[in-house]
């Protein structure tokens, strides 16, 4: 009940913070302070975003983005998951993801993109090579935490009851530390999609053919900041959407279910 | 409870209101005379390069305060001359277009240099842009660029079609677009200009299919210098002093090579000798005449790049003479 | 008085061993020196006693039990269960551990009860499982609970679907390691009840470590009195006070006393 009570509160919270700076935004772009191309109306933004709809232009250019995001994040998943598992099975592989993971980590993914493009070329590949790289690595560093955290007792009583050890990862590792899992699939979604969007602003789209990210550098490119804004409008609609609906009912109906957090 | 909302709103209305404010008083221009230039790299640039070197508009106008700024693209330099921080860009004549179609308030103050550009491939079998198979794709910098409208001019010369290749188009910017190209993996065309252009002829297995003035049918100029309003019209000193030291700058290519050769070399960090074999190409040339315009436009309009097309020329060009 | 004991103890002789260790010592090395966590331990555990394994904090008790249950290496000795040598976990020794989050908190009780036997194909079908996890769900009295995640339990609730979870797999030796020590005390009395009802109908032999003299007397057949130090085990005292045992009962007194004198708690500290 609290939890249905804090909830509303929150979605309340947002209304109302929302409506005073759309409010404050109108009165801005109404007072002429600046130019229509720099801050134009709410109107213009809505009249943009409504023709984008209509055109299916910025459906179809969400779907692709999110279809490949989708992909990496689901790619660097499992192989986060694959390699966590085995640098706890083994001493010689644990090194390597470590040290992998200390060479990596710091690197944007943006500033690989010369030598992507190298070696994987312009293509959605590359788009995906970005994404799992953005993702793989926090990935794997919460996933490993996750594993330290595990109380040991959990892993005694499976050796126990007689689990092998892929059992015991796949039985006991992996759902203890899911509450990590979870805030790293946090991180890795909100680093996917800054490096989706980033990578689509410098190598755009194959033909018409691009996400939300070569929407909006199109919309600046010919100008069409109305046009730009329903882009941004967009990609924090799919956040909200993302974080209180997709992560938060996961969280909802797993760890805070099972009492983890 | 409400206090704290009501004073947390009005806090939050305070900041918005002094964002506004600031962008209004900085409109209020001070009396002192200043030029802020956006500085670009690439040989069709060189003027600018020689001015700012030789410090030319220093000579005309002493006092004058001049601010270098360095942006990375043609959008980002037209954005901020609409934010209000710059008073000269140089640019191809669609993106200038673009942006004037929008309603900013800039003209074309003057031609600046006329450059090979080139589409070049990496297969032997593609001839020409009737060779591109499905599979190809075409690298240039961004939609609604120089190179985008070129090639569109050509599509639709060939088959009446502007947009007939713009499913191949990948947008990369030009050193990306050069590797690209050269990795040989699914890019198998490059819309570039120099260095580019020739760094990517020098390499064996490519070669050209198309250059600008083909595509366009007549000569154009390649990059303009477009100035704000603002600067021609409340600042006529300072603009006067910009365009003759670029007609200087112009004149001081020609005469002075040698010279010419060592400011470019140290600032583009080219060898010398290379330098020159790229100042020598025939299509290089630089000029204060502006040539293409309404062409450009014209076709851009029928194209739906932009929505209006000017009358004529004073329309988008300011006039010399009429202070 | 000492001797009565030691004539008590003779009573055990004929009884079978199940575990029995020999020179059992474990070390723990630190780049100072070695410490001796378990020097030299001999003890037998015959089938179907309770035996505690009684001493203060840090003597080694938990370390002796874990070595039974085949948790941790040892340097030397030999540790024989049936004549069998146990070198690693096996489901005839079940751990129950003091900490109470030992049940799987993503799984339900009766999920957690289950899964041993799933883990071992016992039932021939998950409702086979699911009807043995129910009868002893029932035998630990926590019937009502199946569907209730482990942390919506009160602690004692915990300990008894751990011990549900333990049973399923008819162990022959329950390890026990302070189950009750973190329960408060009413709870801890009705628990040890329980655990007197388990062992009664099920004959699992249990070793029970504790640091709670009472506990030990209340419930074991046998305790092992462990000191501070290396000493090991400094002696086994039989317990044979009549069942069921109560504090007070007669003859109580004197096997508390005994076994305080043994554990040395004043000159300690």
């Amino acid at each position: 009940m609290t939890n249905k009570d804090s909830s509303r509160n929150k979605i309340k919270t947002r209304l109302f913070w929302i409506t005073i700076i759309l409010i404050t935004w109108e009165i801005m772009a109404k007072s002429g302070a600046f130019p229509e191309a720099i801050f134009p109306s709410l109107l213009d933004i809505a009249r943009a975003l409504g023709d984008s709809v209509v055109s299916g232009e910025i459906l179809l250019q969400t779907g692709f983005s999110l279809v490949l995001i989708l992909e990496g994040f689901l790619i660097s998943l499992l192989a986060a998951i694959l390699m966590s598992s085995l640098a706890v099975s083994n001493k010689v592989f644990n090194g390597l993801v470590d040290t992998l993971t200390a060479i990596a980590h710091p690197l944007p993914g943006i500033a690989l993109l010369p030598l992507i493009i190298i070696w994987f070329g312009t293509g959605t590949l590359s788009i995906i090579v970005i994404i799992v790289h953005s993702v793989i690595w926090p990935m794997i560093l919460n996933i490993m935490t996750g594993f330290r955290a595990i109380s040991p007792v959990y892993k005694e009583a499976g050796l126990n009851f007689g689990l092998n050890h892929f059992r015991i990862i796949k039985d006991i590792m992996i759902p203890a530390s899911l509450p990590y899992v979870l805030s790293g699939m946090r991180i890795g979604w909100a680093r996917a999609w800054r490096a989706l969007i980033s990578a689509e602003m410098i190598f755009g789209a194959v033909g018409l053919k691009g996400g939300l990210g070569w929407y909006i550098f199109k919309q600046r490119v010919f100008m069409d900041t109305p046009g730009m804004f329903a882009g941004l409008f967009v990609i924090v609609l799919i956040g909200i959407i993302v974080e209180d609906y997709v992560f938060a009912a996961f969280e909802e109906r797993t760890v805070k279910k099972w009492g983890m957090i | 409870m409400k206090v704290k909302v009501i004073v947390s709103i009005l806090v939050f209305l305070f900041f918005g209101f002094t964002l506004a404010g600031c962008s209004t008083v900085g409109k209020v221009r001070e009396e002192k005379l200043q030029i802020r230039i956006a500085e670009q790299y690439g040989l069709a640039y060189a003027p600018v390069q020689i001015m700012k070197e030789k410090k030319l508009i220093e000579k005309y106008l002493p006092e004058i305060e001049i601010t270098w700024r360095q942006l990375g693209n043609t959008a980002a330099i037209r954005e901020a001359m609409l934010a209000g921080e710059l008073d000269v860009g140089f640019m191809a004549i669609p993106p200038f277009l673009i942006g004037w179609d929008k309603g900013m308030e800039w003209k074309i103050a003057c031609g600046l240099s006329s450059s090979p550009v080139g589409l070049v491939v990496n297969k032997d079998n593609i001839k020409s842009i009737q060779d591109f198979t499905p599979e190809d794709r075409i690298a240039l910098p961004q939609p609604g660029s120089v190179q985008h409208i070129l090639l569109s001019l050509a599509s639709e010369k060939l088959w009446g079609d502007p947009s007939r290749l713009d499913n191949l188009l990948v947008t990369l910017g030009h050193p990306d677009g050069m590797n690209a190209l050269l990795a040989q993996r699914e890019v198998s065309a490059h819309f570039t200009t120099p260095p580019y252009l020739f760094k990517e002829l020098e390499n064996p297995g490519m070669h050209q299919i198309l250059d600008g003035r083909e595509a366009m049918g007549e000569e154009f100029t390649f990059i303009v210098g477009v100035t704000t309003a603002e600067l021609y019209q409340d600042q006529p000193k300072v603009y006067d002093a910009f365009l003759r030291a670029l007609e200087e700058a112009v004149n001081f290519m020609d005469k002075n090579p040698v010279e010419t050769v060592d400011i470019l070399a140290e600032a583009y960090q080219i060898e010398q000798e290379e330098l020159l074999k790229y100042l020598e190409h025939p299509d290089m040339a630089y000029s204060l005449e502006v040539k293409g315009v309404m062409k450009f436009a014209d076709f851009m309009q029928k194209n739906d790049y932009i929505k209006r097309e000017p009358a004529n020329l004073e329309e988008v060009l300011w006039d010399r003479n009429d202070k | 008085m000492g001797n009565d004991l030691k004539d008590e103890e003779d009573n055990f002789r004929d009884r079978a061993v199940t575990i029995r260790l020999r020179s059992v010592s474990k070390y723990y090395q630190s780049s100072q020196a070695t410490l001796r966590v378990l020097d030299n331990i001999d003890l037998d555990i015959y089938q179907g006693e309770i035996l505690a394994i009684l001493g203060p904090s840090g003597c080694g008790k938990t370390t002796l039990l874990r070595q039974i249950a085949g948790f941790d290496h040892r340097e030397s000795g030999s540790l024989l269960m049936d004549g069998q040598e146990i070198v690693k976990p096996e489901v005839k020794r079940i751990m129950i551990f003091q900490d109470f989050n030992q049940l799987f908190p993503w799984k339900t009780v009766i999920q957690n009860v289950v899964y041993p036997l799933q883990v071992n194909s016992i039932g021939e079908s998950d409702a086979a499982n699911n009807e043995i996890a129910l009868q002893y769900l029932k035998l630990v009295e926590l019937s009502g609970f199946e569907d209730s995640y482990p942390h919506q339990l009160s602690g004692g609730m915990k300990q008894k679907a751990a011990m549900a979870r333990a049973l399923t797999l008819k162990p022959k030796v329950l390890l026990m390691d302070e189950p009750f020590g973190s329960l408060d005390a009413l709870t801890r009395i009705s628990l040890q009840n329980l655990l007197l009802k388990v062992w009664r109908e099920t004959g699992v032999t249990i070793v029970f470590v504790t640091h709670d003299i009472q506990e030990a007397v209340i419930l074991s057949d046998r305790i092992a009195v462990m000191g501070r130090g290396t000493v090991g085990i400094k002696k086994v005292i039989p317990n044979l006070l009549d069942r069921p045992r109560v504090v007070g009962v007669a003859g109580y007194a004197e096997i508390y006393g005994y076994v305080y004198s043994l554990m040395d708690i004043n000159s300690e500290r």
